[in-house]
This record gives C-alpha cells, sequence and structure tokens, in this order.
C-alpha cells in the first residue's frame, strides 16, 4: 500500500510525519511508518519533501487492476 | 491552555488561507494561521497543481476583464455574484499574478506563458504552470512576514466576545488546547470531499482531497453565518481506479474521451465537444454509460507531438503520483486509451469560479459581522486563481475591518471546559461505533438519496436517515488523537451532508446538471430560480431561503 518506505534510506529525520497532510505516517523507533495505509491521498508531499528518496508509491490492486 | 491575542484569526493553511494570511503580514498586522496538517504542504494543493485561470490582456477580445466576466456569467448563471466576483479575482488578479513570481513560482515556463482552453472558455484561459512547490513557497514568503503558523490544530468552535472572536483549538500532536481571540476571524478550509461513496471503494480515494471535511463551514455555520450553493455535488472524470486530478490538462491540450465502440462522442452533447463545461462533459459521460456505451476511455492518441511531450512531461504536476499510477497500471497514453469513469461527488461548487459555502460579500465578509471567508469553502471563490487572489482579498478586508475595532470579553472558563470534554469524550467510549462505519453509512445515504439522482421523496427520506443517523453521533469513539480527528471530521461530514441534503430539496429546479439533478424537475427554471439557496441555523433546524441573482 502507497507509499512505502525504504526502511534501509530512512533515517529517521521526520520529515515526511511532519509533512503528511493526513496524518498517515508515524514514527517508530527513529523510522517513519505507514500507519494508516487506506487514509492516503496519493499527494506524493512526503516523497516531495524525503531528503533521502526513501519513499516509493506502490498501488494496490484495487487501484491498478479494476 | 495556550492564550494567543491577534488581530486576524486564520482557519485553513491552504492556498487561500496562506494568501490572505501574506495581506495581512505585509502590512503588519498580528496573525495566526492555524492547520490541520502543516501549511508548508497543505490543502488541495499539497502535492502540487499545474493551472491558473486567467486573462491577461494581451491577446483578443476574449483575453479582457470583460469577456472574462461575460464568460463567468455565462457559465455560472444564477448563482454568481458579478460585483462580488470583479472585487476578490478581477481587481486582485494582476497583484495576485506578481506575488506568485516574487515568491518564485512563476505562471510561465521558460518565460513564456502556455495557455490552453477547456471548461466552456471563449478563449484558452488556462495558464498551464509548474505549481509542485506553490505552498511551501507562500508558507515560506509568509512566515518572513510574521505570520505565526500554527501546525495540526483542530479547531474547536468559534465564541462570539462582546467585540471579536474566540477560538478553541486542539493540537492533536503536543495535545495542548489554545485560546485564540481575535478582532476578525478569516475561514479559508477549503470544499468538502468523503461523503459519497466512491467508485473505487476507498473513501480517501478522491478527485480532491479527502482532509477537506467542511469544518470551517461547520464551525461558520454554527457561529450563524449563513452558507450558499451547498445544494451542488460536483463530479469529475478520473482514470478508473484513481480520482485523481488532471483534467483540465487532458482537455485543454486536445485529449478526446471515447466510448466502446471508440466513437468520440462529447459533440453530441455540446458544440465545444471536450471543451464544454466539466458537469456537461460529467453528464454525457454518465448518460453514455447508461446507454451502454461503456466502458469509456480517453484517447490522447491524436494529440499533436509537440503538446503530447508538453502533457507527458507536466502529467504530475497537478497530480504527482499520476504518472507512477499510470506506469504501475501498464498504460503508455502515447499509443493507448485510458478508461476513465465518473468521480465520487464531493462538495465543491459546481463551476470554477463558484465555491460552496460561506455566504460573502464583496468585501469577503459573511454575515456574521467580522467573520470572513476566502477560497473554496466561501460560496463566491473557488480553485487556485481565486483562492490566491480572493484570499488575498480577504486578508486585506479582515485587516481593514480589525483597524476600526477592539476585542472586548473573554469566552468564559466553563464554556470552555464544557467544549472540551464534549471534544475529548470520543477517547473515553469503549462501546460505541467507529469513524469508518460510521461515515459508510453516511456515504449510503447521501450516494442513495442526495446524489447525484434526487427527488423529493429520495431527498426526504435521505434527510430522515440522516437525522437518525445524527443520534450516533455521541457514540463515536477514537483511540488516540488520529483518530480523534477522524471524529471530529465525521461529524462535521454529516452536518455538511444534512445541509446538501436540505438545499436540495429546497431547489425546486435542476441546475448545472448532474450536480443539482432533481428528476421531478428537470428543467432549469431561470424565471423562478435565477439566484441562491441560503441556508443558516435557527436553534437545532436548518432553514432555507432563496436569495434571487439578477444579471
Amino acid at each position: 500500500m502507497p507509499p512505502s518506505i525504504n526502511l534501509e534510506r530512512c533515517t529517521g529525520c521526520g520529515r515526511c510525519y511532519d509533512i503528511c497532510p493526513g496524518d498517515v505516517i508515524r514514527m517508530n523507533e527513529k523510522k517513519a511508518v505507514v500507519r494508516y495505509p487506506d487514509e492516503c491521498w496519493h499527494c506524493g508531499a512526503c516523497r516531495l519533501e524525503c531528503p533521502e528518496d526513501a519513499i516509493k508509491f506502490y498501488f494496490p490492486l484495487k487501484m491498478v487492476k479494476i | 491552555m495556550e492564550k494567543l491575542d491577534v488581530d486576524i484569526g486564520i482557519i485553513g493553511g491552504g492556498l487561500a488561507g496562506l494568501n490572505a494570511s501574506i495581506a495581512i503580514g505585509e502590512r503588519e498586522g498580528e496573525v495566526a494561521l492555524l492547520d490541520k496538517g502543516n501549511p508548508v504542504r497543505s490543502g488541495s494543493t499539497a502535492g502540487g497543481v499545474d493551472h491558473f485561470m486567467a486573462y491577461l490582456n494581451k491577446e483578443g477580445e476574449w483575453d479582457t476583464e470583460k469577456a472574462y466576466l461575460e464568460y463567468v456569467k455565462k457559465v455560472a448563471y444564477g448563482i454568481v455574484n458579478l460585483k462580488i466576483h470583479k472585487k476578490v479575482f478581477c481587481d486582485e488578479l494582476e497583484e495576485a499574478i506578481r506575488r506568485l513570481e516574487n515568491v518564485g513560482v512563476p505562471l510561465t515556463f521558460d518565460g513564456k506563458f502556455i495557455r490552453t482552453r477547456s471548461f466552456g472558455q471563449p478563449g484558452p484561459y488556462m495558464i498551464n504552470f509548474n505549481g509542485k512547490d506553490i505552498n511551501k513557497k507562500l508558507a515560506r514568503y509568509a512566515k518572513s512576514q510574521g505570520v505565526q503558523l500554527l501546525k495540526r490544530m483542530i479547531p474547536v468552535k468559534i465564541f462570539k466576545l462582546s467585540r471579536g472572536f474566540g477560538l478553541l483549538a486542539f493540537n492533536y500532536r503536543n495535545e495542548e488546547f489554545y485560546c485564540l481571540r481575535s478582532k476578525a476571524l478569516i475561514i479559508a478550509s477549503g470544499n468538502a470531499n468523503r461523503l459519497f461513496e466512491s467508485p473505487h471503494s476507498n473513501p480517501f480515494n478522491t478527485w480532491q482531497s479527502p482532509y477537506n471535511t467542511g469544518d470551517g463551514h461547520v464551525l461558520a455555520f454554527n457561529a450563524g453565518a449563513k452558507l450558499a450553493n451547498m445544494e451542488f455535488a460536483r463530479m469529475t472524470i478520473v482514470p478508473k481506479g484513481f480520482s485523481a486530478p488532471g483534467l483540465n490538462a487532458f482537455m485543454g491540450l486536445g485529449a478526446r474521451l471515447v466510448n466502446s465502440k471508440g466513437e468520440p462522442f462529447m459533440e453530441r452533447y455540446h458544440p465545444d465537444g471536450e471543451k464544454a463545461p466539466r458537469s456537461i462533459l460529467v453528464y454525457a459521460c454518465l448518460t453514455e454509460i447508461i446507454r451502454g456505451n461503456g466502458p469509456l476511455y480517453l484517447d490522447c492518441r491524436g494529440i499533436d507531438e509537440e503538446k503530447l511531450e508538453h502533457l507527458l512531461q507536466t502529467l504530475g504536476l497537478d497530480k504527482e503520483t499520476l504518472p507512477d499510477f499510470l506506469r504501475q497500471k501498464g498504460v503508455r497514453i502515447s499509443e493507448e486509451l485510458l478508461e476513465i469513469t465518473v468521480s465520487e461527488g464531493g462538495l465543491s461548487g459546481p463551476v470554477e469560479i463558484v465555491g460552496a459555502g460561506i455566504k460573502i460579500d464583496e468585501n469577503c465578509m459573511s454575515s456574521v459581522p467580522g467573520l470572513f471567508a476566502a477560497g473554496d469553502c466561501s460560496d463566491q471563490m473557488k480553485c487556485v486563481h481565486m483562492a490566491v487572489a480572493g484570499g488575498y482579498a480577504a486578508g486585506k478586508n479582515a485587516l481593514e475591518y480589525a483597524k476600526n475595532t477592539e476585542i472586548d470579553g473573554d469566552v468564559k472558563k466553563e464554556e470552555i471546559e464544557r467544549e472540551i470534554e464534549r471534544f475529548l469524550r470520543p477517547l473515553e467510549i469503549e462501546d460505541g461505533i467507529t469513524y469508518m462505519e460510521f461515515e459508510d453509512v453516511l456515504r449510503k445515504i447521501m450516494s442513495e438519496h442526495v446524489g447525484p439522482f434526487r427527488t423529493e421523496k429520495g431527498l426526504k427520506a435521505g434527510i430522515e436517515k440522516l437525522n437518525r443517523l445524527e443520534e450516533d453521533k455521541d457514540r463515536l469513539m477514537a483511540e488516540d488523537n488520529h483518530e480523534l480527528l477522524r471524529v471530529t471530521e465525521s461529524r462535521n461530514l454529516l452536518t455538511i451532508g444534512k445541509i446538501m441534503a436540505h438545499a436540495a430539496l429546497f431547489r425546486k429546479e435542476s441546475r448545472f446538471v448532474p450536480y443539482h439533478y432533481r428528476l421531478d424537475h428537470p428543467e432549469t427554471d431561470n424565471r423562478n430560480w435565477c439566484g441562491q439557496v441560503v441556508v443558516y441555523r435557527d436553534g437545532d433546524e436548518i432553514r432555507c431561503e432563496f436569495e434571487e441573482i439578477s444579471y
């Protein structure tokens, strides 16, 4: 489910947590976690702001296969 | 409890709120802007935007204020107030374009305006531009002008003081309550979505921001402000699977809509074909589907090479993740058809130039003195161009108002305690209902009875069901502050749904079909219904009245 955070790249800076308009991202043990994937609007604000290029969007089947 | 006194408080940190705050900051007014997210990327343009409607006085006769206002009158006939439109948009336009350029968001590519025609315009009014960082750059500039940007704030209630306002708000990250007193307030909280069932099953998969839930509308309505244009449930055309914006660029650059037989069909519905107003594009698609001519597709293969190249390069400006979606769906629009569908409905005004919400006058003030509105949550502004231009006008006017008044009085301690207790109660409830379940029921009722096909009987049944759902409002539970945020939104959405149903029942004609489509009154009746349905609160009742507009 989008967005997907690459935990190897994520440095835990919290920028995506700070920016997400829908409050769907949490910080957990110094890593960003997508806590409410079903509430994501796919606006891409987190990816635009991520300094580590750690965020990718993978659309679920119910979006790309219908 | 944090206490703060300012000249002006602003609710909502999207384009309208930011521009309003800038107008006040530049004039050295004290201003605090509260946003539910982070104003650096908030509102409908959090991930960017690609179009700004304007005349530029550069080309033909169509490129003038006079022609533009003629267009506005034609496409928003019956509900647009041209005097207000001129004051909040035309008189501010030149400065708005300059302001964007100054903060680092020019409306040009390599110094040149790229202009396209869509949505019934007489000439290419849509400026295609790179608005990827528009909020970020405006927020940065606002800060430099002394604006206090307060993020992660849920506005709880507006209190009217002897003079001025008190606003109770809750920061759901640091768990502090704030009591902001101001001489004037500006509501700039955008439109309302998550109201109707999504064709793509997930209710957050919406065309416009699902975090816009009519919070400001409800705060203002409860404070006594009148609302207008609330009956219109706006839809658009989106790629199947993803309610992404971007239609304007496709239509403007020459894409065609085709049915399952591969036939373009728009000319059968409007002489402008794909350049017809959005409501007509939607009506045509719904009709084609009902006639058995679906699935429907967007055909970009005939777009000339240069324009197609531009489209492909700029597709992600309006929706950052649309190129990812198309890639993962496996569609190359330069070679293949893209299946489309009609989006969910939302409350956002029926045309690109009129909103649905707080009824404003020429000074952007509501029917409550000192309470102003700007952007999509007002009844006379809509879209990027008006949020930027009209937001600034609202800021200037609110500050003018504030110069002649003082804050007098305070919110009573007991009132604050009562509100806080009510607001936090969902955290104490264990055997209640979730916001997901509550909203699913709301959307089911709205989709079956309130739109897009409406009848008196259906609307009355809908209102009754919404009233019964209201009984469950106090059973909404929240496990944490995130859920508390959503519960607040769910409650506001129910109020918006009820207001929409009442206004739709009141207007006994059809207008901007299918946005207000009364099957029992299918014609547009300009003799009796050229004007606005105005909704206001009378105790616990929702009342409607008609206000004529003459041209």
